[in-house]
């Protein structure tokens, strides 16, 4: 496992597309938490939302390149026929997948964690007392939000890397990785049923994951953070598994 | 390399396949297209799964090699590289996955010749030069085996030439090399064995002195200026002649001291008499020639 | 073939075939795929099959009838009402001297509070039946005197606050179908504030006092209110005597009406000539938020999101995979004018993804509103001409996202970013606006400037001034006009098609 995760750290770090994605990602989550933050109109007496949540808004925007660089990390290999090379040099497959998993989601953790630090310091400056007094208390569920959303940015990009390996095809891992996080929370607004339509949100990954960066309000949440969490780690270890099991099965 | 035995899929692109790749020589792996060259390579290298026998690399299948460019070395497609990454750093990721120190990829690039071109971006790379990229691939862990498809593809007449005698000293290592190709030349210059392939299945292995000898065995060539002449006379003698250009006469059945004495005695004139000796073309269409036709009647059989 | 044709005749019919075969080319090029195929069947089964979805997945059975008002729109019709019969013409004054409401943070809370629709006044109605036609004059909190009639209508008379310091007068005149209203600040001077005519009166209506208190947007919801006025002076002139005044709440149960705050409901006193009512409710059109029940007909075309990824992959992966696969190089062999190449795929591809777009959108629509309908879903109603223009403008909206990832991928030369590109740039946006927490300005900025304006050709929904709610896209209220929204995708899809033409022609292929 070693040797193949020194191999994929070396392949991701000897092209510049991933640095430039990574760096995208903390660009995009910045710039959009900031945007909102800005125009959230903000009185003296309170902000009358969730604050901390509004700055780490971005991620809605800054997870897509993480999904680009996450499909692209197997379908890119594919697409060039290097995948071959791959599993010549390691033939145990799902090593492979596992060190490209790793390594991923640690480039994706650091990444996310100046995105995510960038996003707060960005509300802190620019928010008014009350939505400052909101963020900057480094207690409970800022803290959980913050860690949170890092940790979703990495599910998110393990989860692309499994219906990627899946689907092999870039265009399509990421046309299907897009569709299910943003087109699923669309979709459950027209379910009339509010049981269904509760649901929906429960099972989204996006709507799901995303509750952990909730911080006031918490009854109302379709999910509790955690759980919602704990959702999209489901949608990641599924579509993983079911590309390990695929990666296995085929002829490469 | 021990014994290989596979069959494959449900367009049996492997109909019991076996052969064996010896140390010490190079081993030419030849067939027409779609004869399975490529799958055989790619099932030795445990990229693809057969429902029938097994491929072995020193008595263990691929999947079971702990460093498996330690004993094997491969280059499938030369183009499979990310465009974006320099040849030498194509080069360190693949070490890194073996365990191997950089140093190694500096040896193996000096080795191929790629020195001035390794930090330069793989995808601005000529075909040769990824052939080069590939076979320094391939030497990175010092293997007992290497194992090349079509390794003379887009290589200039000076590449040729390099890559014959490349192959040729990594034989003389005591290394076991098995090389695909369509390139007969080529083969016929490098190779010391020869395995045809065609449908799926071994048609001959054997060295290549053998199979041409198999292939000449009993033909004589007669230069004439009198064709009519002299094919009467040996058809008389029981020889069976073919007049294959305007004063040339292809001679079996009788050797050729014995035609030399029955021209003479029939006053026949003659300018030559040699023993004919194929090319390894005559070789290849000969043991090829009902696998093409196989294939030409069912063009959708095999696709690789 | 065709370059040495083009070249050797520089006549325009050369170069018009030579247009038809590119054409003919890229149709042949985008048939034989079948994974493009399948990726457009998909796009229009998206359509339909999340229709049906929105239709059976409501279950509204046994909810009570919408009200609708005499143009067939659906209506707020609740509000609490002192009334008699009035027969035949005839008029009726009074004067306001306070009109206080309250937003109840919690039970019993009362303080007093600012909503800005709250109504009080004089009313002629044809019956106490919802919906029925009417016209009345009034005063309201924040926004004078106005003379409205059959919920949709809206005029404005005195402005300013009314209080015991400024005493309203307000009259109500009856001829037949013409009801005039006046407006008065000291009882002698009578402004005509409108004339309305309103039709299916009747012979006999019901006159009186009303008082209506609307929700008032807090943040990104609304609250309760309740309001109460004071009334005196109250004259009622005609031929016959009406009778004594009964009070009653008009639109108890309505799907429409949110119902009184807690712990408040509808009254009305009398003592000395002075009348005290309160009430909630409003007469009003109905908007998205105060039919939360209800269902439009873009949310019946949520499936075209769906459909969007699939026709973005596609839109893609048809110049994309050229370029993977130097493919690029045989095309542009065969057809060296390669912005006219461009332009040849756009077209199919544009015209393949219209074609499946529109039947996805016209068997969509119908059928998720029949199945909504059938269960007892209210669907807020639209005229043919709208239907057409939302599944003409739904197949637009496709086709020219499926253009734009063509020309972004040709921008690019990669699938992955491409698609990703036009997603972010097209779903995202509105995916935005839906946000709960998002501020409504920022929802009504994102639908103005980004693609996502284009949503704006399923919006089926009509802005009411006398109503206030939440104008959201979320809600089904688009900032642009339909066409004007869908122009700024196809603005987008114009610049990078002029992008992608000048780059494929300087760049080496």
């Amino acid at each position: 496992m070693r040797p193949a995760l020194h191999a994929e750290w070396t392949k991701i770090r000897t092209v510049a597309g991933p640095l430039w994605l990574l760096l995208g990602t903390v660009a995009a989550t910045v710039a959009l938490g900031a945007g909102a933050t800005s125009v959230a109109g903000c009185t003296p007496t309170g902000c009358g939302g969730d604050t901390t949540r509004l700055s780490l808004m971005g991620v809605y925007l800054g997870q897509a390149p993480v999904v680009i660089l996450a499909v692209l990390v197997i379908s890119g290999e594919y697409a060039s026929g290097m995948i071959r090379t791959s599993l010549t040099a390691v033939p145990q497959r799902v090593t492979v997948l596992a060190a490209k998993a790793v390594t991923l989601t640690g480039v994706v953790a650091v990444a996310g964690t100046v995105a995510v630090l960038g996003s707060l310091l960005a509300g802190w400056l620019i928010l008014p007392g009350p939505g400052r007094q909101a963020l900057s208390s480094a207690e409970g569920p800022t803290l959980r939000a913050a860690a949170g959303t890092v940790l979703y940015l990495m599910l998110i990009a393990l989860l692309s890397l499994g219906v990627a390996t899946a689907v092999r095809d870039s265009a399509t891992g990421i046309g299907v990785v897009l569709g299910l996080l943003y087109v699923v929370p669309i979709v459950s607004q027209i379910v009339g049923d509010p049981y269904w339509q509760r649901l929906l949100q429960k099972i989204a990954p996006m709507s799901a994951g995303l509750a952990v960066q909730a911080t006031t309000n918490l009854r109302s949440l379709p999910v509790s953070p955690w759980a919602g969490l704990g959702v999209t780690a489901g949608w990641a270890v599924v579509a993983l598994s079911a590309g390990a099991l695929l990666l296995r099965t085929r002829d490469a | 390399m021990t014994g290989l035995r596979k069959r494959y899929g449900a367009t049996l692109a492997l109909d019991g396949m076996s052969f064996s790749v010896r140390p010490g020589l190079v081993t030419g792996f030849v067939g027409p297209n779609g004869a399975g060259k490529s799958t055989t390579m790619r099932v030795i290298l445990g990229l693809d799964a057969v429902e029938e026998g097994t491929a072995l690399i020193g008595g263990r299948p691929y999947l079971g090699l702990r460093r498996p460019l330690n004993h094997v070395g491969s280059l499938l497609d030369a183009a499979a590289l990310h465009p974006g990454r320099s040849g030498r750093n194509h080069l360190l990721w693949l070490a890194h996955a073996q365990g191997l120190a950089a140093r190694r990829v500096d040896e193996v690039i000096e080795l191929v010749g790629l020195t001035s071109a390794a930090r330069r971006r793989a995808g601005g790379y000529s075909l040769g030069m990824r052939q080069r990229l590939g076979i320094a691939a391939a030497l990175l862990g010092d293997p007992p085996n290497i194992m090349l498809d079509e390794p003379f593809n887009g290589m200039d007449p000076d590449g040729i030439i390099w890559m014959r005698g490349f192959l040729r000293s990594l034989a003389a290592a005591g290394r076991a090399v098995l090389v695909s190709s369509h390139l007969m030349s080529e083969v016929q210059d490098t190779a010391d064995h020869l395995v045809v392939v065609g449908r799926g299945k071994v048609i001959a292995d054997a060295g290549v002195a053998e199979l041409i000898a198999a292939v000449s065995a009993g033909r004589v060539t007669l230069r004439t200026t009198a064709v009519t002449h002299a094919m009467s006379v040996l058809a008389q003698a029981g020889a069976t002649v073919a007049a294959i250009g305007r004063d040339t006469v292809a001679v079996s059945g009788l050797p050729a001291d014995r035609i030399v004495t029955l021209l003479n005695a029939s006053a026949v004139p003659f300018s030559e008499v040699s023993a004919h000796r194929a090319t390894l073309e005559d070789v290849y269409l000969e043991l090829t020639r009902e696998a093409v036709e196989f294939r030409a009647a069912t063009p959708s059989e095999v696709s690789r | 073939m065709t370059p040495a044709v083009t070249t050797r005749q520089p006549s325009q019919r050369a170069g018009h075939d030579g247009f038809l075969q590119s054409l003919h080319a890229e149709w042949t090029k985008f048939r034989t795929v079948a994974g493009w195929v399948t990726g457009m069947v998909v796009a229009a089964l998206m359509v339909v099959l999340f229709a049906v979805l929105a239709g059976v997945s409501s279950d509204q059975k046994g909810a009570p009838p919408v009200p609708i008002g005499p143009g067939g729109e659906p209506v707020t019709d609740s509000f609490y009402f002192v009334h008699r019969p009035m027969a035949g013409n005839g008029s009726v004054t009074v004067s306001v001297s306070a009109l206080t409401s309250s937003i109840p943070e919690r039970p019993g809370d009362l303080r007093a509070g600012l909503v800005p629709w709250a109504k009080a006044g004089l009313i002629v109605k044809e019956s106490t039946r919802q919906g029925s036609p009417y016209a009345a004059i009034m005063v309201t909190g924040g926004h004078g005197v106005r003379m409205q009639d059959n919920y949709v209508d809206d005029t404005a008379g005195l402005p300013g606050p009314v209080s015991a310091a400024a005493v309203r007068r307000l009259r109500l005149d009856r001829s037949g179908d013409a009801i005039t209203g006046y407006a008065s600040a000291d009882g002698t001077h009578w402004i005509k504030v409108g004339a309305a005519h309103v039709s299916g009166l009747g012979a006999t209506v019901q006159v009186g006092l009303f008082v209506a208190s609307p929700p008032v947007v807090d943040g990104m919801g609304t609250r309760g209110s309740v309001s109460t006025a004071t009334f005196g002076d109250l004259r009622v002139q005609e031929s016959a005597a009406g009778g004594d005044w009964t009070g009653d709440q008009v639109g108890a149960r309505s799907p429409s009406f949110a119902g009184y705050p807690a712990n408040t409901s509808g009254s009305f006193s009398e003592s000395g000539g002075r009348f005290t009512v309160t009430g909630a409710g409003d007469i009003a059109p109905a908007v998205r938020e105060t039919l939360p029940t209800g269902g439009t007909l873009g949310e019946i075309l949520t499936g075209t999101f769906a459909a969007l990824v699939a026709v973005i992959v596609v839109g893609a992966l048809f110049i994309t995979t050229e370029y993977r696969e130097n493919l690029i190089h045989v095309t542009l062999a065969a057809g060296p004018r390669r912005s006219r190449v461009l332009a040849a795929k756009a077209i199919v591809l544009g015209a393949v993804t219209f074609v499946a777009g529109l039947a996805g959108a016209l068997v969509a629509g119908p059928l998720g509103e029949r199945l909504a309908r059938a269960n007892g879903v209210y669907v807020f109603p639209v005229t043919p001409a709208t239907q057409l223009r939302v599944a003409l403008g739904t197949a637009a909206l496709l086709a020219i996202a499926s253009i734009l990832a063509l020309c972004v991928g040709v921008i690019v030369r990669h699938g992955a970013g491409a698609v990703t590109a036009v997603i972010v740039a097209v779903v995202l946006p509105y995916i935005l606006t839906a946000v709960p927490f998002m501020p409504a300005s920022v929802a009504n900025w994102l639908a103005r400037v980004t693609p996502a304006a284009a949503f704006a050709v399923q919006q089926t929904l009509v802005r009411y001034d006398q109503v206030a709610s939440i104008y959201t896209p979320y809600n089904g209220y688009y900032p642009l006009a339909p066409w004007a929204g869908f122009a700024v995708l196809a603005g987008y899809a114009g610049v990078s098609l002029i992008v992608a033409a000048v780059l494929l022609r300087r760049r080496d292929a």
